[in-house]
């Protein structure tokens, strides 16, 4: 029988964890977005030097641990002068690993888009960022809902390297709660169901957002 | 308005267009026919720089299209083109298609880039489509929306590249319809077509091409009736018999 006391009695600790994983989700969900959205373009743009850099970011970032990555903004960057919180230094990392295999994501989606729409909306006189902006990337997402939501859940539960570095995050205090009560089962099932909070709604969510694009289509 | 001279392409070692010279003036039809695979698209897409010619002179709207100090989308807000396959944005209604450009390449306010929309499609006939999404309309609807799309920027030149090969029979009538009426109102037209009801009725002047050369340049009349080249006449005959 799961001892619930260690989780009434411990309720503030796991809501702070709770509460900061959850912001460290929603910022690296926004920023890894954004910058794979960035490095998906780089990648196909019709510009050389960009293809390499966006190449290279991906091959770099996805191929050594996030753990790593999180360590180069928590000790590596102080060293040269660039501080930040634990928090921080460990949403960065976050962003950036996942970043990597967002614009992976993206890329596939706007390689999927016909070529004629890009076709007629250059030839319509819009710039190619308003066409991409505009017309590709939006049927682009569309198409790879299913794999960026999968990318999404991986950073949800990705978030708990936020722990190797204190970084108040849900991980952070059930090891700290683990310490004090001497309990370790019963302290991480707690941890464990305030993850699947946070991931099967955005499974349900992206579940749903498949079946309504499959009818649509 | 349109003028090539010795112009040449290569796709990597294969020579698309082989010494093309042709001159088009404001206001006229010019219908290109020609084997499938003679250039002809090629040829189309050179004019708005969808395609980059390897040598010779390639000027439109007294701007040198392949000069790189040209702003290319300047260009081609004067040049409309309509697709074989349409390429409407599955993604937007009728009238986000219409507007799109409008209004972020000439920033014209929402509300009058609406009513030019609206202007046009009540033109090409199916104003009541104006929130409906492409994949609700049939393929003559969907062209015809793809042509009030081009108009709607108030172009000086309208490319068609095969406007009605992928439509059904019974609606190409509809699409031929809306580009006869704009030949008559003066637009600078460049057709690929196989249609050669059309192109005898309309064009100003017929292009045959073969091979990536322009072969035979004439006055609908005298190419349908008394074509000089010996590939033209076998073409013709192939195309006219079935
Ligand atoms: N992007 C390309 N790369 C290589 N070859 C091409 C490309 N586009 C067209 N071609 C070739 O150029 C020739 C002319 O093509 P096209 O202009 O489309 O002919 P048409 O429109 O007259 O059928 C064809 O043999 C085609 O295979
Ligand atoms: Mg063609």
């Amino acid at each position: 029988m799961l001892r619930y006391s260690i989780l009434f009695d411990h309720w503030d600790m796991y809501m702070q964890g709770f509460v900061n994983t959850l912001k460290a989700s929603v910022l690296a969900l926004i920023g890894s977005l954004i910058i794979g959205i960035i490095i998906a373009i780089f990648r196909i743009a019709p510009i050389r030097p960009l293809n390499w850099l966006g190449a290279a970011y991906v091959e770099f970032i996805r191929n050594i641990p996030l753990v790593l990555i999180v360590f180069v903004f928590f000790v590596g960057l102080p060293a040269v002068g660039i501080r930040f919180d634990p928090f921080t230094a460990g949403t960065l990392g976050l962003t950036v690993y996942t970043a990597a295999f967002i614009a992976e994501v993206i890329r596939s989606g706007i390689l999927a888009v016909p070529k004629g729409q890009m076709e007629a909306a250059r030839s319509s006189g819009l710039t190619y960022l308003q066409t991409m902006r505009y017309i590709i990337l939006p049927q682009a997402i569309k198409m790879v809902i299913p794999p960026l939501g999968n990318q999404f859940i991986n950073l949800v539960k990705n978030s708990s390297v936020l722990g190797v570095i204190a970084g108040l995050d849900l991980m952070y205090f059930g090891d700290l709660i683990s310490s004090e009560t001497f309990v370790t089962f019963d302290v991480y099932i707690f941890v464990a169901l305030f993850y699947l909070v946070l991931t099967i709604p955005l499974s349900l969510g992206v579940g749903y957002l498949e079946r309504r694009l499959a009818k649509s289509r | 308005m349109i003028y090539f001279h010795q112009v040449n392409k290569y796709y990597g070692d294969f020579h698309v267009l082989k010494d093309i010279n042709l001159t088009i003036h404001q206001g006229e039809v010019v219908v290109i026919i020609g084997p499938s695979g003679s250039g002809k698209s090629t040829l189309v897409r050179c004019i708005n720089r969808l395609e980059t010619i390897t040598s010779g002179e390639l000027i439109v709207d007294n701007v040198k299209v392949n000069d790189k100090n040209i702003d290319i989308n300047q260009l081609r807000r004067n040049i409309g083109m309509v697709f074989q396959h349409f390429n409407l944005y599955p993604h937007m209604t009728v009238l986000q298609n219409i507007t799109l450009a409008p209004m972020k390449v000439l920033r014209i306010p929402e509300k009058e880039a609406k009513e030019t929309a609206m202007y046009y499609l009540e033109k090409v006939g199916i104003p009541d489509k104006a929130n409906a999404y492409p994949s609700e309309l049939s393929g003559g609807q969907q062209q015809r929306v793809a042509i009030a799309r081009g108009l709607a920027m108030k172009p000086k030149i309208m490319l068609f590249d095969e406007p009605t090969s992928a439509l059904d029979p019974e609606t190409i009538g509809e699409v031929l319809d809306v580009m006869k009426q704009l030949a008559k109102e003066g637009m600078t037209m460049v057709v690929v077509t196989h249609e050669m009801g059309f192109a005898r009725e309309v064009a100003d002047r017929i292009v045959f091409m073969d091979q990536g050369r322009i072969l035979e340049e004439a006055p609908p009349e005298e190419f349908f009736s008394n074509p000089k080249e010996e590939r033209a006449k076998v073409f013709l005959r192939r195309i006219l018999n079935h």
